[in-house]
């Protein structure tokens, strides 16, 4: 950096100092702990990805957590406590990960303010005069002899360079002429950019968890209505439909459905994997589907008290039915309707059969029942008929607030990557000073860049400024980084 | 159709496996010794080898072009009878894969000319190819969720660059290490190996972000959510993370040199682990 950088950013006060801000801050601005941030992250991330993880439906339900680390234990054996007790199973809900990315965040907002000023300086009031000191020890250098006077060369270098795409100050001394030539001098903003987006994308995140929601589990049978909790929407399914190809692949997984609000139809749409349905910022994205048992329930009177698909939308813990619950508020109490094993001779539900499970009021079992397609059956004064099977979608519905600053934050994430990389700043300072028979000196420097060697760049500038000045012949001294004079 | 991307898949590793030979050939220093030597003519030979040298080196590298325009064929090829991008099983991948490396690999060494990179750069590609030919080159219908052709094209075809990037710039790190720690007169300078180095991070950083940006789009659309913590998308994050550390850590002091170059080893060690994960972890990726 240049001598005209200073490092401001951090108020300089007694208070500052005295309560401890000072060192905190220092802490806070090195670029070492954001190594430090990166690495540990990183190892966080490959635990994340060695070891398998709990869902956090299951880590939120002791019960279900307890069997999923049984099954844990098979693979893991007496390590199993240990990675449980360091939360290996759940790094990405772990508050030691929260804490990284909380550090991450911190430490990228104050390097940012740290650096903005110093960074700001060099691009909009950047030296144009340096010091003989600096045109000797920049890592690239060469002097010029022209044989026309400073200001004709200095006007020359000008038109030369701007051509070339850089930005040319002069500032006229008494004995010479000083010149910088800056070329995308914006590009060192892109750094900012980047961190800065990383951030956003965090906010994205953050925004989504707290002002959206989402259900997985949304499950709608054929012909049925189903309201979103949370919303004025409602979705019919009027058809589901899947495909495969001949090898049994699957080929395609669709939903028919439409959309109401407050009643109101407003939109039909066929809803597959890689077309979701979205209105008013909510989506619905095709997820699962299954089996749906459409029943009938008659009291004795022969009054309908229930007509619809049940979807068979759970799994019985006993072998993997599907299974679904129908309830009957009047009466208080509530059936579970369960299916045949698929894909194989069930000896208990046969096919085109289904079983009952009735609940009581209290919560106990009543009475087990199967049933025949098509054949009613009385069971406690009720008439319960099993009319036929149908299908229903499980899509998923989400409300993400937060995407939308996502893509932005994104986008901007790698426009700073590739302003940064492809379009670095290129900075040369020249004097040029006038002997008293009118030709003239000109030196010309670039200081070296941390990241990528300007040589190549100093090498195009050495040439051009050569010819203009006419006097490629007259190159005194070089110094390109590479130690050979190739004047 | 299928026959002819085979056989343009065959000539590929023949000619990677050719081009890999004549790089070893041209590289023994055969001062001395020679296989003319052993016909009685070992005088002659001596003097004649640095032109040999620089003929088989030339060799060597217009069959690595070859061989990555064989796996150009073999690829547009499978492209036309599948009618979609060459990217959605492990047998695809893994040509695509060789195919960017052997692409960002040839355009590194027409700029700088580093005939000591094949001896890690080539092994790589030999590698996936022969890996391919475990597998079955079948060409199966893509499964609902891989239905979206403008993602999966870019999604994976800019994966594949970004990893051949990242397999050159392992090539030029392990050069830089080996360059530190035994004096080596055969290997370019320290700054031509560190400078490779960056430039291919430079390509293959921005694009792995472009991959996981993508996937995070595609997974949006698809899945319902941007980001699950599926295995493979932590393990690109992962890999992304580290080319991060070393993008920061090369321009820190006591951090530059070698312990930055080991950052690229490790970054690449991340990126087969990306590639190969399906075989490590089960996850939303488990078509690939």
């Amino acid at each position: 950096m240049t001598s005209v950088t200073k490092r401001i950013g951090a108020p300089r006060t007694n208070l500052w100092e005295s309560l401890g801000f000072a060192r905190v801050w220092g802490f806070f601005r090195s670029v070492r702990l954001a190594l430090v941030l990166i690495l540990a992250l990183a190892a966080v991330l490959l635990i994340g990805t060695i070891l398998q993880q709990v869902p956090p439906s299951i880590r939120a339900d002791g019960a279900a957590y307890e069997q999923w680390l049984e099954q844990a234990r098979l693979k893991y054996g007496p390590w199993t406590d240990l990675l449980e007790h360091l939360d290996f199973f759940s790094v990405f809900q772990a508050p030691y990960f929260r804490a990284l990315i909380a550090l991450l965040v911190i430490n990228i907002v104050v390097c940012t303010l740290n650096r903005w000023r110093s960074i700001s300086i060099t691009v909009f009031r950047s030296r144009v005069r340096m010091t003989d000191g600096f045109f000797q020890h920049a890592r690239f250098n060469a002097t010029f002899e022209s044989p026309m006077p400073a200001p004709e060369a200095a006007r020359r270098m000008k038109r030369s360079l701007s051509f070339a795409r850089y930005r040319v100050n002069t500032e006229t001394g008494a004995q010479s002429i000083a010149l910088l030539a800056d070329k995308n001098r914006f590009s060192v903003y892109g750094t900012f950019l980047t961190h800065l987006s990383i951030v956003l994308i965090l906010a994205g995140a953050v925004i989504g968890g707290v002002f959206g929601f989402k259900d997985p589990q949304f499950v709608v049978a054929e012909d049925s209505t189903r309201g979103v909790a949370g919303t004025e929407l409602s979705v019919r399914l009027e058809h589901f439909a899947d495909e495969y190809y001949l090898d049994g692949r699957p080929k395609d997984f669709r939903s028919e459905v439409t959309l109401f609000k407050d009643g109101q139809e407003v939109k039909r749409a066929t809803i597959r994997v890689n077309s979701p349905l979205r209105y008013d910022g909510i989506t619905f994205h095709q997820s699962f589907y299954g089996q749906t048992a459409v029943m009938k329930v008659e009291d004795s009177g022969g009054r309908e008290l229930y007509r619809g698909g049940v979807p068979l939308s759970w799994q019985t813990r006993d072998g993997g039915r599907p299974a679904g619950l129908l309830t009957l508020s009047e009466q208080g109490i509530s059936v579970w309707v369960i299916g045949p094993r698929p894909g194989e001779n069930d000896p208990l539900v046969r096919p085109g059969e289904m079983r009952l499970e009735i609940y009581n009021p209290d919560g106990d079992v009543d009475r087990l029942e199967t049933l025949t397609q098509g054949e009613p059956k009385e069971i406690d004064g009720l008439t319960f008929t099993f009319e036929r099977e149908s299908r229903f979608t499980g899509l998923k519905v989400v409300k993400d607030p937060g995407v939308t600053i996502i893509w932005v934050a994104c986008t901007l994430l790698v426009l700073g990557i590739v302003v940064l990389f492809y379009f670095p700043r290129r900075r040369a300072w020249a004097l040029l000073t006038e002997r008293p028979d009118g030709t003239t000196e000109v030196k010309l420097a670039m200081p070296s860049q941390r990241n990528l060697s300007p040589a190549g760049d100093f090498r195009r500038l050495r040439t051009r400024v050569g010819r203009v000045l006419l006097s490629t012949s007259a190159t005194l001294r070089s110094k390109d980084g590479e130690g050979g004079d190739r004047a | 159709m299928l026959e002819l991307s085979r056989y343009a898949f065959i000539a590929a590793i023949a000619a990677v496996s050719a081009a890999l030979a004549l790089h070893v050939v041209a590289a023994i220093p055969w001062r001395g010794f020679s296989v003319l030597s052993l016909a009685g003519r070992g005088a002659m030979a001596t003097e004649a080898s640095p032109a040999f040298r620089a003929t088989t080196g030339r060799f060597a590298i217009t069959l690595g072009v070859n061989a990555f325009l064989f796996l150009t064929a073999a690829l547009i090829l499978r492209t036309i009878e599948a009618g979609h991008g060459p990217f959605s099983n492990m047998y695809e991948f893994s040509l695509a894969f060789a195919w960017g490396t052997l692409a960002i690999y040839l355009y590194f060494d027409a700029r700088y000319r580093l005939p000591a990179m094949a001896f890690l750069v080539l092994p790589v590609a030999l590698g996936l190819l022969l890996y391919a030919t475990t597998l079955s080159d079948e060409i199966a219908p893509l499964v609902p969720a891989l239905q979206n052709d403008l993602l999966l094209t870019i999604h994976v075809a800019v994966a594949i660059l970004a990893y051949g990037a990242f397999t050159v710039a392992f090539g030029a790190a392990v050069l830089y290490l080996i360059r530190s720690h035994s004096e080596v007169d055969w290997l370019p300078s320290h700054s031509v190996l560190d400078e490779v180095t960056y430039r291919s991070v430079m390509v293959g950083f921005p694009m792995l972000a472009l991959v996981i940006i993508l996937g995070a789009v595609w997974a949006e659309i698809a899945w319902g959510a941007y980001w699950s913590w599926d295995p493979k998308e932590t393990a690109s994050l992962v890999t992304w993370l580290i080319y991060g550390g070393y993008l920061h850590a090369r321009v820190m002091r006591g951090w530059s040199g070698d312990r930055s170059a080991w950052f690229v080893v490790g970054g690449f060690a991340a990126t087969m682990f990306t590639y190969f994960g399906n075989y490590f972890f089960s996850g939303l990726h488990s078509y690939a």
